[in-house]
């Protein structure tokens, strides 16, 4: 019965507000989170080697580490990249092992995907070069993704659950119009530029609007093939995320071109010195981020 | 002295509820409608009881006649006592009345009358009463004053009334006029009585060579005995159907007046989540179960807000809920039955009705017109508008959510054809929503997904009825009908959608019953028509199998159109095979559905059915059945762009066993085990490498069994309502390799209790209430985050449906009081839900990351104020 079903996806949102208890917001970074991931450059081709970083946020919490994979389709699991069992299973051995043992476990680990371990090996990744072998040539304009695996370990883990998964995908192509990071370069609060490095003083419990200032060029036209074999020039419509840690913001995104975003500081804040975050996608697979310190009045 | 024994008899149309007697069984399997209620032909006057005469008392005693189908007495039961000796003085007079036959559509048939027998002193015998002097009327002079009495509120003539001046007294005739002849001038006072009636006493003034005419109009203390107390057709026994007359439902508390809502308190219906009505029968898919309103099977039986049903509750005449186990007239679904039939009787005045609550508006006009007032009309229409108040509680929310719908009717009927009947029903509804966003504030990151959203859903059928009787042992009923389903939504002016299914469907029986312990009934089911529907999209869905939030994207228009072809027969018999008619009934029957779809469907289905009803003693009936039941894919498991469908029919083997027990005349029991196995369910492929490959299989699995109990107090007296348990378990394996899990609506233990209470001075106060088990529900674990989606996708560490909801408790009120005027009633009431105001949980929210979890409150505490008015002219 359709009718139902369409009025009980039309009652989810209504319903949120009839909810026995209040749940956390996406927007509060009240817990260990992986905000972004940032490969660069943003859409390689084969061969090409990529520098890879995370907006890896965590309020009062100390990160142990943050571990780095990499995955083609083929071992992509549910959770994103899925190592190989039989490596998970020579970790359990780990404590006893000899440095000979370690080496060769960490070349048992490369081998099936890991590409880096924070903060001690920096996460990079040598795109394979046939990748694209046996695509058609509009298919390589195209290109396929790469997964890019992140997960934080904070540092007092427990238990898987203590985990924060997330996964990424990296397009991988020939494209004549190859894709780059966008970059925030500033915030505009109340319409005036924040200079950089700047600590916002802000009075709590008032709104404050913020509109993310992007670098020349970050929002980039390009060249698309389409099905019909026809190019068409696209230009990227960016969205935003914003996190804070305490207060209210009227959305938690903000979409190009309003990228216009509210947020009113805590009445009473926890803490005087907070932080927001913005993260830009530009919906390619290329992401930027901006972090401001913020001192609530 | 003079003893004044009047009377009042009920003859509303109910359907068939009552059994018990050795009278002939009706011809038709399906309980019909009385198309002609049984008049008393013979009264007989009690002797006033010496007792009550000496106390001065009067009084009335409620009686339960039987009457067979040649209009005699069977048996007599005093329902509602007065004592003082009028209880046996009623009880002797009645059993030597003598009826007119009721008359259904297949001829006389057995009923029982709620009969009210009233003891009214006349004014001599009055306490304190003295002889006057008084100038008597002169015998042989003309009339020279006339008196008409009708009813309040109706403006239905008053036959029977005892009219009685000083020294002269006459009854009303059937057009409530008495008259009477040389009354000397002078002022005279007249009191009319009638027992169940308030006496009427006016004072007129005659004056000399003048005729006097005088309007009494009467307050019946109780005009809802008109309505709910009634003739009880006999149970037709082949399968469970449960048959509401509409009076009895209107007034239960959370149906908003509509008796088709009332069927979410019976036994095998599943509660629906916030009240939306969705019907859960038996443990079977929303779309497993059938609805039908005179023969045309409709799609939807609720409007989209879930409160209402589609048919205005003024034209309904009866709803059968058929839980399962019923016969071959109904084919090509697996769950139940809902079949609404309207009324095809219609008032000889014409008769507005309104109503008004916090959701709708509407009304109906029906009535007689035409040469000789031959034909009968009724039209109606309703407009919801929660749409105007939704807004006022979603503030700031980001979005406003305005559902609104109209439905109408049109109902013509050819009256007092000598040999069947004849009719036209033109009926539609459409309802649309809107959910609408500004456009500076973003609806999530996907560019796709903003702006507004809107969705319409429309259908509308004409459909003609016409019954004749062949022979007198032979009939033909044949309703063709034509329809339309529409439907268009869009999405943010990116996706859009729009279907539209013209339908012709042909139903035809013709029932043939050669002796009372024969029934053979041939029938013709067939449904046709043609579907067109397009589909606009910004991405191309072969994406879908392989979904890249950051691959460009094209918009994408797709469109297919293709035929239904499902010719269906069936052939069921109904045996009685002892010399007693009514102990033993077999009905097997046999159904064949053939169905073809474009797209590749063509499957056979054969359905053999058997019905089995056994009476040891006459007031217990044993009832079983068993039999195969087939449902043809839905549309949207026909599609696939490249390729035909590889599906068959869906199939369930059901069987039934059960008891029903007669408590006096006014309880009955019923028990009912059942058993479902259901095989080939279509289930949704697991994987999906490209648009070619198939969407769907029949690899699907389920099974269902429970019990229900009935306990019904029928509506005679004050007191009515029924006590309903089903206690049930239905799981599902959608694949081999899988494990069973509950069915979403799976539910333990459902128990309703429905009362109602018709008070004094035209109060009535209903109530319901429910317990029910949870819904099953699966708990998740986490989630993972998705960066380039800026969405968490959650896992879950639990199997499927392993946990449950909280119970569910609600009651439910409702308090009515009718106001009557002369020629209108207005009814106000007010329907008070969930009054305990518990939480009662729907479902489980998550928040964004899936390590927090929170129960979705049920309807909160709804005062629903409103009222409805019924107007004569």
């Amino acid at each position: 019965m359709a009718s139902p079903r369409l009025l009980a996806a039309l009652l989810v949102p209504l319903a949120a507000g009839c909810a026995t208890r209040d749940l956390s917001e996406s927007w509060i970074l009240d817990r260990l989170r992986v905000l972004a991931v940032r490969p660069e450059p943003a859409e390689p081709r084969p061969g090409d080697t990529l520098a890879l970083s995370a907006l890896v946020v965590g309020p009062g919490q100390d990160l142990q580490a943050v571990l780095w994979l990499a995955c083609q389709d083929d071992a992509l699991g549910v959770q994103g990249c899925e190592l190989d069992p039989k490596v998970l299973a020579s970790l359990e051995g780990l404590e006893t092992a000899t440095p000979e043992e370690i080496a060769a476990l960490y070349a048992s680990l490369v081998e099936a995907g890991l590409i880096g371990v924070e903060p001690w090996i920096p996460p990079t990744y040598t795109v394979p070069p046939d990748i694209l072998d046996g695509l058609d040539p509009a298919a390589r304009l195209e290109g396929l993704n790469l997964w890019i695996q992140v997960t934080a370990i904070p540092e007092d883990a427990s238990s898987d659950a203590d985990l924060e998964l997330a996964f990424k995908r990296v397009p991988v192509s020939e494209a004549q119009t190859p894709n780059h990071n966008p970059n925030i370069s500033g915030l505009q609060v109340d319409g005036i530029e924040v200079p950089p490095g700047a600590v916002l003083e802000l009075d709590r419990g008032q709104p404050y609007s913020f509109v993310p200032v992007l670098e020349k060029g970050s929002v980039e036209s390009y060249r698309y093939l389409n099905q019909d074999g026809v190019w068409e020039d696209r230009t990227e419509e960016p969205w935003f995320l914003w996190y804070v840690e305490e207060g209210d913001l009227t959305t938690p995104w903000s979409l190009w071109p309003h990228p216009v975003q509210e947020w009113t500081p805590p009445a009473t804040p926890s803490f005087d010195h907070q932080t927001l975050w913005v993260v830009v996608a530009d919906r390619r697979g290329g992401m930027g981020w901006w972090t401001q310190p913020v001192h609530i009045r | 002295m003079l003893a004044l024994c009047l009377l009042l008899g009920l003859l509303v149309p109910c359907a068939a509820l009552a059994e018990g007697t050795d009278a002939p069984t009706p011809a038709l399997d399906e309980p019909l409608p009385i198309l002609q209620e049984p008049v008393l032909l013979d009264f007989v006057q009690a002797p006033y009881p010496p007792e009550a005469l000496a106390m001065g008392m009067e009084g009335t005693v409620h009686l339960a006649i039987e009457v067979d189908a040649d209009g005699a007495v069977v048996s007599v039961e005093v329902i509602a006592p007065a004592g003082h000796g009028f209880d046996e003085a009623a009880l002797e007079a009645a059993r030597s009345f003598r009826f007119s036959p009721a008359l259904d559509a297949s001829g006389p048939v057995p009923v029982i009358v709620e009969f009210a027998y009233g003891f009214v002193l006349d004014s001599a015998s009055r306490p304190g009463a003295r002889p006057e002097a008084q100038e008597v009327p002169e015998a042989d002079a003309p009339v020279n004053l006339e008196i008409r009495l009708r009813e309040m509120g109706t403006r239905r003539p008053l036959a029977g009334f005892q009219v009685e001046g000083e020294g002269f007294t006459g009854l009303t005739d059937d057009e409530g006029w008495a008259r009477f002849q040389g009354v000397p001038p002078g002022t005279w006072t007249l009191r009319a009585a009638r027992g169940g009636f308030d006496p009427v006493e006016r004072s007129v003034e005659i004056l000399a060579n003048q005729v006097t005419t005088l309007d009494l109009w009467v307050r019946n203390p109780s005009y809802r005995d008109d309505e709910i107390v009634g003739v009880y057709q006999r149970r037709q026994e082949e399968v469970t159907r449960r048959t509401l007359t509409v009076e009895q439902v209107r007034r239960v508390p959370g149906t908003f007046g509509d008796p088709i809502r009332v069927i979410q308190s019976l036994p095998g219906a599943a509660r629906s989540p916030f009240s939306t009505g969705m019907l859960v029968i038996r443990g079977a898919n929303p779309e497993d179960s059938a609805v039908y309103v005179d023969g045309v099977r409709i799609p939807f039986i609720y409007h989209l807000d879930g409160m209402l049903s589609v048919v205005n509750a003024d034209l309904v005449e009866s709803v059968d809920y058929l839980p399962g186990g019923y016969g071959v007239r109904y084919g090509r679904s697996m769950g139940g039955v809902v079949d609404v039939r309207t009324q095809h009787t219609f008032p000889e005045d014409h008769v507005a009705h309104w109503t008004t609550d916090i959701l709708h508006s509407g009304g109906l006009v029906e009535g007689r017109a035409g040469p000789g007032d031959r034909w009968g009309y009724a039209i109606g229409a309703r407009r919801s508008y929660i749409d105007v108040f939704i807004p006022l509680f979603t503030k700031g929310s980001g979005y406003v959510v305005q559902p609104r719908w109209y439905d109408y009717q049109v109902k013509v009927e050819r009256l007092e054809l000598a040999h069947g009947r004849f009719s036209f029903f033109l009926f539609g509804f459409r309802d649309r929503i809107d959910v609408s966003t500004p456009d500076d504030v973003a609806q999530g990151p996907d560019r796709d997904a903003q702006g507004d959203l809107g969705a319409i859903y429309g259908t509308h059928r004409l459909a003609v009825s016409w019954q004749r009787d062949l022979s007198d042992d032979w009939a033909l009923e044949i309703v063709p009908s034509l329809g339309v389903d529409l439907a268009d939504g869009s999405v943010s002016g990116s996706m859009d959608g729009r279907e539209t299914q013209w339908l012709l469907e042909l139903r035809a029986e013709a029932p043939w019953t050669p002796s009372d312990h024969l029934t053979v009934r041939p029938g013709l089911d067939f449904i046709g028509g043609r579907y067109d529907f397009e589909v606009g999209l910004p991405f191309d869905p072969s994406m879908m199998g392989d979904y890249d939030p950051l691959g460009e994207r094209e918009p994408y228009a797709l469109s297919d159109s293709g035929w239904v072809w499902g010719p269906g027969v069936f052939l069921e018999a109904d045996v009685r095979p002892l010399a007693d008619p009514d102990r033993l009934r077999l009905t097997p029957g046999l159904r064949m559905d053939d169905v073809r779809i474009t797209g590749g469907f063509h499957d056979l289905a054969w359905e053999p059915r058997l019905g089995l009803g056994f009476r040891p003693v006459p007031r217990t009936l044993l009832k079983a059945s068993a039999g195969l039941y087939h449902q043809p894919p839905l549309p949207m498991e026909m599609y696939r762009p490249d390729g035909e469908v590889d599906l068959v029919h869906e199939r369930a083997v059901s069987a039934t066993v059960g008891v029903e027990q007669e408590v006096g005349q006014a309880f009955r029991v019923e028990v009912e085990g059942f058993h479902k196995t259901l095989d080939d369910l279509i289930v949704f492929a697991r994987e999906m490498t490209s648009m070619d490959d198939p969407y769907f299989f029949n690899a699907g699995v389920g099974r269902v069994y429970g019990a229900e109990v009935m306990l019904r107090r029928d509506p005679v007296g004050p007191l009515y309502g029924w006590l309903s348990y089903t206690l049930s378990r239905s799981e599902r394996r959608d694949w081999p390799s899988e494990d069973w899990y509950p069915f979403e609506f799976d539910q333990t233990h459902i128990l309703v209790a429905v009362g109602g209470w018709r008070l004094p001075r035209d109060f009535e106060l209903s109530t319901r209430i429910q317990y029910v088990t949870g819904n099953p529900t699966t708990p998740y674990a986490g989630g993972v985050y998705d960066v380039d989606q800026a969405y968490y996708w959650s896992y879950s560490t639990a199997p499927r449906n392993s946990e449950r909801l909280p119970d569910y408790f609600a009651v439910d009120l409702k308090v009515e009081k009718l106001l009557t005027f002369r020629t209108w009633q207005l009814a106000l009431y007010v329907d008070l839900l969930n009054v305990v105001r518990g939480v009662n949980p729907e479902f489980v929210i998550y928040n964004y990351d899936y390590t927090e979890s929170a129960y979705v409150r049920g309807l909160p505490f709804i005062p629903n104020p409103g009222f409805s008015a019924k107007v004569h002219f």
